[in-house]
């Protein structure tokens, strides 16, 4: 898997976001080695669409998340978003531009400022930016506080910790919320709350998208609940894109041998099927040193000789299904006997 | 399972709390709730008695020659005199020199028979206003330099991480006689009143900025992660803005409590300087000239010139170090709960 | 402790764990929190039991209340729990210290925090070996050779001479297992073990510790919020809301036949993979009630969609359904006649609001 090209972008005047080439490189320390966290990826969100990206944690979708914004720059890789190229643009721009796109994240706690007034929160972006009036702005802040479920009047008098998470995920929307952005980037947003509040706001950024016309990056470890709300999905490992295939044909037929051990990684809240279902043994490498040719080779049942030598290419094996692997699940030419 | 929709609504209100139902209010039991009062009542009453020290009976009194419990040493000599405490508070003998009350103070009396409870008094607005104002000034620079250092990294932190590392290497002592000294002008010293609190303050301040940078650098890093200050940083906000409104305030109520320490630490080192000789020169009194003043009565069995100075320091400076306990505690509860 | 429990000798056919109206609470300065109001159950030896619940349930406060690990200062603690017949509600530190690790042990959701950073893992692994069990240097590390294998981890020699922020999170987790099995316990707490793990990950680490309750005839109590995680890898299922145990049964006669609406509604709000994408998720409304005032009736009754007056005047106390080992709280369970009536209701506004 594990692999590069751009056979499934897309050439829509639609186009909102268009990354290609994305790579991002850490150094370790000082030690001279290099974290591959993202390595040369491409993809397209179209206005109006929701993108998830699905994988496990070092597969890099968080770092693509934040590269979008260029908190930091990538490595090398172009991001177009609304026909500007953002890599290249000098910090004051940037500032603004960031202002188009609006990020939310894991930690609901974590992401709201513990020392000031969740109100004075969610009005800090408005301040920033000097749009309004005092006057016009709380209204428009009230209004947003609203739309999310949290009493303005309370917001004006407490402080993050004094609302449960789900509440404060609520806060964080609005925030992202607040300078009207196109495209909202959504880091694990329900992944540190209860089921019963993951689906509450699921649900409600369903209903905001609707309402404000977003555009939508979900990135997530829950297969399910990325099926859930997007439209597209794209599996991420180690750094590199495996498969891009809308929610239901992710679902119905997996291409990639990775998302299928995803897939079947869920647990199931039914004893009858949930018997001790391990799906795969070990966990991914380090993406200091990831494996020659598809990185998925070494967890991969289906694994040959060329898999650990060259580097399977994003190709489409059904209408605007993609995946990069030499012996796809499905679409294959020469289909490969794999395990139960 | 049951394919009914157990709710269908949209935005989940919230479920009313009965907020005005009667709650059992219970008692809870909080660690050193006693000292925290003590300490609190002890740098009241330093306080107090600091800013009133004026209007204290520090005025010596005489001596009668051939009195008994006056110090052997200053016997004859003069007619100013050290009075143990017990024999100074319980006396009705000490002759009123220009007005001054009869009866001295529980502490006893120097060898200039000033009253060393009211002369620590004012010993404790000077090394008060010395330690004070060094430690806000350091605070100042210091948040200032660790700030910056913390959150744009780089170059400006490799400089100033170097700067406060050869600080910190230099021994602090040595660094505070070199400045004292050079900062004294040599043709004053010794005249009454004539040394400057600044060059014992700047030692003070330029001894207390290393520490404090690296405290606030590491707070800074530490803050500067988190995902509200990225969320600022992607809202458009510039740099100063994230310093000062969003990692300042939360780094804040750590220096306040570090503050307090560093207070106590500069109190004690003050003192230390000053039994060199380095601080201010006496008459002008802070408590570690008083307890330096008292070391060579010590040898003639005069214990309480130096002790009774000192056990006003050793008090001031544990009450400040428990009150900056109380506070530590308080700010991480609060940050735990967050 | 009373003489009569000091008196009765240890029971080995009787339940291994048993908890009598458990009642902890903290005080705080909004008044008394009470996080876990009177629970009762008892665990058979061998057996494992999850405990499920959303955050505030006290689920997590349940644990730590039975193995008394929560300090003294401001918690009120009382009633029963009888480990192997012999009370230990009112034990003293240093008794309670003898059963930690060998006769109970914990595992914790985050790995990292709860092994020490500074410490290579088998000399981690070997210092309980030594205070607890006076093994020789060279008898500890090849037992703690031995736990390593036992969890499979890969490479164990290696893993000696690591330390815990080298290992992987899966890894963390395995060498956190073995350390809680170093000693021998007879019961394992697991507290959300797996919460922060990849997916692919989780079933592993709970596959080990089934391994290993089986293995050591040992207990096992999973606390998690996620059903999905209890389905598969649970005998019995313990449901919690708001401090109270709400619903007990054996793991299959609960996903057959939920009597609790807060139950099922739990299940129903998990986004399930084979429903085609955008669809609607089902949500419970509000949060859970305030420990401090809880509600007066049922404490779900805020938020129940089937809640009838009674619900909200009156507590409903723990009831046996048609399966003798099958407990429910609720006055209207679902199947009954009035839930029923309200579900075909719901299903209509739905219908209607379409």
């Amino acid at each position: 898997m594990a692999g590069t090209g751009k056979a499934h972008l897309r050439d829509s005047p639609d186009v909102l976001l268009r990354v290609e080439d994305l790579v991002m490189e850490f150094p370790v320390g000082r030690t001279g080695l290099v974290v591959h966290a993202v390595s040369g990826i491409s993809f397209d969100v179209l206005r109006g669409e929701t993108l998830g990206v699905v994988g496990e944690s070092g597969c890099g979708k968080s770092t693509t998340g934040k590269a979008l914004m260029m908190l930091p720059r990538p490595t090398s890789g172009s991001v177009m978003f609304e026909g500007t190229e953002l890599t290249a643009l000098p910090p004051d721009q940037m500032r603004a531009a960031r202002t188009r796109m609006q990020m939310i994240f894991q930690d609901p706690i974590s992401s709201l400022n513990p020392r000031r007034k969740v109100r004075d929160i969610v009005r800090e972006p408005l301040a920033i930016w000097k749009r309004g009036g005092k006057e016009e702005q709380l209204a428009k802040v009230d209004a947003l506080l609203e739309e999310v479920g949290i009493d303005p009047q309370r917001a004006a008098e407490s402080q993050a910790h004094q609302f449960s998470g789900g509440q404060c995920q609520r806060i964080s929307i609005a925030r992202s919320l607040v300078l009207d952005p196109t495209l909202i980037i959504c880091d694990e947003p329900v992944s540190a709350l209860d089921v019963s509040v993951q689906a509450q706001v699921l649900n409600l950024l369903e209903d905001l998208k609707a309402k404000f016309g977003l555009t939508l990056v979900f990135i997530a470890h829950d297969l399910a609940v990325v099926k859930n709300i997007s439209d597209r999905i794209q599996v991420m490992y180690l750094g590199k894109i495996c498969e891009v295939a809308s929610s239901d044909d992710l679902y119905a037929s997996p291409a990639h041998h990775y998302t299928k051990v995803l897939l079947d990684s869920i647990p199931v809240p039914d004893p009858e099927i949930a018997v001790h279902q391990v799906a795969i043994e070990g966990e991914p490498p380090s993406p200091v040193l990831p494996p020659p040719g598809c990185r998925f080779n070494p967890r991969c049942p289906a694994a040959d000789d060329r898999c650990r030598s060259e580097e399977p290419q994003l190709r489409e094996i059904a209408t605007s299904h993609f995946v990069a692997c030499h012996h796809p699940l499905v679409g294959g030419d020469a289909p490969v006997a794999v395990r139960a | 399972m049951t394919d009914i929709d157990v709710v269908t609504d949209e935005h989940a209100p919230e479920v009313p709390v009965l907020a005005d139902a009667p709650v059992k209010k219970v008692k809870v039991k909080r660690r050193g709730r006693i000292t925290k009062w003590l300490a609190i009542g002890w740098l009241a009453f330093i306080t107090i008695s600091a800013i009133g020290a004026n209007s204290l009976p520090y005025i010596p009194h005489s001596c009668e020659p051939g009195d008994s419990m006056c110090s052997t040493a200053v016997k004859g000599s003069l007619l100013l005199g050290q009075l143990p405490p017990k024999w100074a508070f319980f006396s009705e003998a000490p002759k009123p020199v220009n007005g001054a009350p009869e009866r001295m103070g529980l502490m006893g009396t120097d060898k200039n028979g000033f009253d060393i409870f009211s002369r620590s008094m004012l010993g404790a607005r000077n090394s008060l206003i010395i330690a004070g104002l060094a430690i806000t000034f350091g605070l100042a620079i210091g948040t200032f330099l660790g700030m910056i250092a913390g959150y744009f990294r780089g170059k400006v932190d490799t400089v100033i991480e170097n700067i406060s590392n050869v600080m910190l290497a230099f021994p602090a002592l040595l660094l505070a006689i070199f400045l004292v000294t050079f900062f004294n002008d040599p043709n004053t010293t010794g005249a009454a009143n004539s040394r400057p609190l600044w060059p014992i303050i700047l030692a003070l301040v330029v001894l207390s900025i290393p520490p404090l940078t690296r405290l606030v650098r590491a707070n800074t890093i530490a803050y500067a992660q988190r995902d509200f200050v990225v969320a600022a940083r992607s809202l458009g906000a510039k740099g100063s803005r994230i310093l000062f409104r969003e990692i300042l305030p939360n780094i804040v109520p750590t220096l306040l409590s570090f503050a307090l320490t560093g207070l106590a630490i500069l109190i004690v080192a003050e003192g230390g300087l000053a039994f060199l000789g380095l601080s201010v020169e006496a008459p002008v009194p802070t408590w570690g000239a008083m307890i330096a003043a008292g070391s060579e009565p010590l040898r003639n069995g005069a214990w309480w010139i130096s002790l009774m100075p000192a056990f006003v320091m050793f008090l001031t400076v544990l009450s400040i170090n428990l009150l900056g306990d109380v506070l530590a505690q308080r700010f991480n509860s609060r940050e735990a709960i967050g | 402790m009373s003489p009569q429990t000091q008196a009765a000798s240890r029971q080995v056919d009787g339940p291994l764990l048993q908890v009598t109206d458990l009642r902890t609470a903290f005080r705080t300065d909004r008044g008394l929190v009470k996080a876990v109001d009177g629970v009762s159950f008892s665990l058979t030896r061998g057996r494992s039991l999850g405990v499920v619940g959303e955050s505030g349930s006290g689920k997590t406060v349940l644990s730590r209340s039975i193995m008394g690990l929560l300090p003294k200062r401001n918690t009120e603690r009382s009633g029963s729990v009888l480990f192997e017949g012999q009370e230990i509600i009112d034990l003293s530190l240093s008794e309670r210290r003898k059963i930690w690790g060998r006769e109970m042990s914990m595992i914790f959701q985050d790995p990292m925090t709860s092994l020490n950073p500074v410490m290579r893992v088998g000399k981690q692994l070997g210092e309980g070996l030594k205070i607890h069990l006076g093994m020789s240097n060279d008898d500890a590390r090849a037992t703690a050779l031995k736990l390593l294998q036992d969890v499979r981890i890969p490479e164990p020699e290696k893993r000696l001479d690591q330390y815990a922020f080298e290992l992987s999170g899966g890894m963390r987790q395995r060498v956190m297992i073995a350390l809680a099995m170093s000693c021998g316990p007879t019961l394992l707490f697991a507290d959300e073990p797996t919460t922060a793990l990849d997916v692919t990950v989780q079933a592993q680490i709970l596959e080990v510790i089934n391994e290993q309750r089986r293995d050591r005839n040992m207990s096992v109590i999973l606390v998690t919020h996620d059903l999905g995680v209890v389905a598969g890898h649970t005998d019995e299922i313990a449901v919690m809301y708001g401090g109270k145990l709400v619903e007990k049964a054996p793991t299959r006669v609960l996903f057959a036949n939920m009597k609790m609406p807060y139950t099922e509604a739990l299940l129903n709000s998990i986004p399930k993979i084979e429903d085609p994408s955008h669809t609607r998720l089902n949500v419970i409304p509000g949060r859970p009630p305030d420990l401090v005032n809880p509600p007066k009736g049922c404490r779900f009754a805020p938020r129940c969609s089937f809640a009838q007056s009674r619900c909200i005047e009156e507590e409903p106390p723990l009831m046996t359904a048609e399966h003798p080992e099958h407990m429910y709280a609720c006055w209207y369970p679902v199947g009954s006649p009035v839930h029923r009536e309200r579900s075909a209701q719901l299903a209509e506004q739905k219908v209607g609001a379409r």
